[in-house]
């Protein structure tokens, strides 16, 4: 009946595929059908065939594109400072040899919080009347700021909070990749007599380079997704300020129920993010490493 | 300044500026943990009061007043139930996987490529398909959905670990008359199990993390954690003291696991793309 190889395939494999095919697939080719629809919450099933209006419609969309831009400026910049914060913390944690766990142990403490944990502690600590951070500015005779109700400081804030948040797991994939570089090329610049920057310049950077694109590329991959740590500090706002296109799509399907709408715009991000998935892949060489 | 003192400079420099940073991830946290033990009086009270007699009130308050008993629960039923799914058809996938398909196939790539997407691009047509079963705001309904991020991570993990293991083992096995099972259960999976563990703890705190699979899918009964105290927040206004105990107690599982697996956080957390 069924050959040796093809029964292990069943019992193996087969019913991760079913739930995969159940969690993942069907999802997926259900929201793209619905992408080329009128489909709304208000009514029942699918809705009309639209073609691509949906398409056409979120290129025309404002609001979308100003999402888009608000993603594009903080995915930039977060993935910015926290490599550049993130190498520096590495580097200096790779010089020592006591305390190291210790402060290991610390620093990686905020990566692991749960986000809206994280959203809610800076809430608080940045409240404009209660929180701590305006009356420690005020001891040193600065202004308190309405940090997140202010239009002109609210990107900011979510940007400097995601680096509290973020800059653990960039310190840590960095660090894992200092650990690894070999010792001979050290050498031949210590003989060579290359000062502590000439070092760095010529012999770590491009001896990190793979580790440094891989842990740039992954963290864009999940800034650009950021949703939890927006709902729970700003809500997109003041205005829409913050509104960043997760919460945009979010928005869209269940304040405005337009889901055909926000189906073709999630797809837009998919395309997006796989785009950026295919480099990382690549880089990577798409292969788990055993540890 | 010789040499000698330039290096000694150097490291109380290192020291010095480690120590900031520490503090900077720390101290937030800490002054968290302070406000949970303090009265609702102090909790607002701005000059702050630095020395406190601590109370349990808060800890009290929140399971008394709120179901935050039930959502804890919630939590963890989901998170465990998922992660337990996960874990087993995860290893025996991932075993296949590892022993039958060449590296950079189609299928492994799609494995990583269900890590990349975007929660929102899935969370509408789950809405629609619970919805249409009825299954909204059950514990069932998130389980299900944690899976579909859940079980490609685990298969994805454990496929590196089983690659470690030398092909030799099982196939020993197997020519010695077991089955193919016989010879997972019984060599590759003991061997495996601390990779195993690991993985499982990755994904439970995946799966305790989530918030917008959940913040759609539950209404108050099947409601978890994360949902709960974002929502506890617009509900009764700033609640400052019980807020941070209810974060205390949503972080404390999450930060007394991960001491248990630092070593395998970095390849947990990037899909192995770092050596």
């Amino acid at each position: 009946m069924f050959s040796v190889k093809r029964k292990q395939f069943l019992i193996f494999f087969v019913p991760s595929l079913i739930v995969l095919a159940v969690t993942v697939i069907y999802p997926l080719v259900y929201s793209l059908i619905m992408s080329f629809t009128n489909a709304s919450l208000k009514k029942q099933g699918f809705g009309e065939f639209i073609g691509l209006d949906n398409y056409i419609k979120a290129f025309k969309d404002t609001y979308f594109i100003d999402s888009g831009w608000n993603t594009i400026v903080f995915t930039v910049i977060v993935v910015t400072l926290e490599f550049l914060f993130g190498l520096a913390v590495a580097l200096l944690l790779n010089r020592i040899k006591r305390g190291k766990k210790i402060f290991f142990t610390i620093i990686i403490v905020p990566m692991l919080i749960t986000p809206v944990a994280v959203g809610l502690i800076w809430r608080l600590l940045l409240h404009p009347d209660l929180g701590i951070v305006n009356y420690l500015l005020g001891l040193i005779g600065v202004e308190g700021q309405a940090w997140l109700g202010d239009a002109k400081l609210a990107m900011m804030t979510v940007v400097l909070v995601d680096i509290w948040h973020q800059l653990p797991f960039m310190i840590l994939l960095l660090l894992a990749g200092l650990v690894s570089l070999p010792g001979e090329p050290y050498e031949a610049a210590t003989i060579d007599g290359a000062g502590r920057f000439q070092t760095f310049l010529h012999v770590t950077l491009p001896l990190m380079k793979e580790t440094i694109v891989v842990a740039v590329l992954f963290r864009v991959i999940t800034a650009i997704k950021t949703y939890d740590l927006i709902y729970v500090l700003t809500k997109g706002g003041p205005g829409t300020t913050t509104e960043v296109i997760s919460y945009h799509i979010y928005k869209q399907a269940y304040t405005f129920l337009n889901t055909g709408y926000s189906s073709a715009m999630s797809y837009l991000l998919l395309i997006v993010i796989m785009l950026i998935s295919t480099l990382f892949v690549r880089v990577s060489r798409g292969k788990p490493q055993p540890r | 300044m010789n040499a000698k003192q330039s290096v000694r400079l150097l490291n109380g420099l290192t020291y010095a500026a480690l120590t900031g940073v520490a503090l900077i991830f720390l101290l937030p946290i800490l002054w968290i943990v302070r406000t949970s033990f303090t009265t609702k009086a102090v909790a607002y009270q701005i000059p702050p009061k630095w020395f406190v007699e601590p109370t349990l009130d808060n800890y009290r308050a929140i399971f008394s007043d709120n179901p935050f008993g039930r959502y804890f629960m919630n939590s963890m039923v989901v998170s465990l139930v998922s992660t337990f799914i996960a874990v087993i058809l995860g290893a025996m996938a991932a075993y296949w996987i590892a022993r039958r398909v060449k590296g950079g196939n189609f299928l492994r790539i799609a494995i990583l490529g269900t890590q990349m997407l975007p929660p929102i691009v899935m969370v509408i047509p789950i809405f629609m398909m619970i919805k249409k079963l009825d299954l909204l705001d059950s514990w069932v309904a998130l389980i299900v959905t944690y899976l579909s991020f859940s079980l490609p991570y685990m298969i994805w993990l454990l496929i590196g670990f089983f690659e470690g293991i030398p092909k030799d083992l099982d196939e020993a096995c197997e020519i010695d008359g077991c089955t193919k099972m016989q010879a997972f259960t019984r060599v590759v999976l003991p061997l495996a199990a601390p990779g195993i563990m690991a993985a499982g703890i990755l994904s439970f705190l995946m799966a305790w993390n989530e918030f917008l699979f959940a913040l759609v899918l539950t209404g108050t009964g099947a409601r978890t954690l994360p949902v709960a105290i974002a929502n506890m927040e617009t509900q009764q206004g700033v609640m400052i003291a019980q807020l941070c105990a209810a974060t205390v107690i949503i972080i404390l599982p999450v930060v007394f696991l991960s001491l248990f697996i630092q070593k395998y956080l970095v390849n947990g957390m990037t899909m192995g793309s770092v050596k």
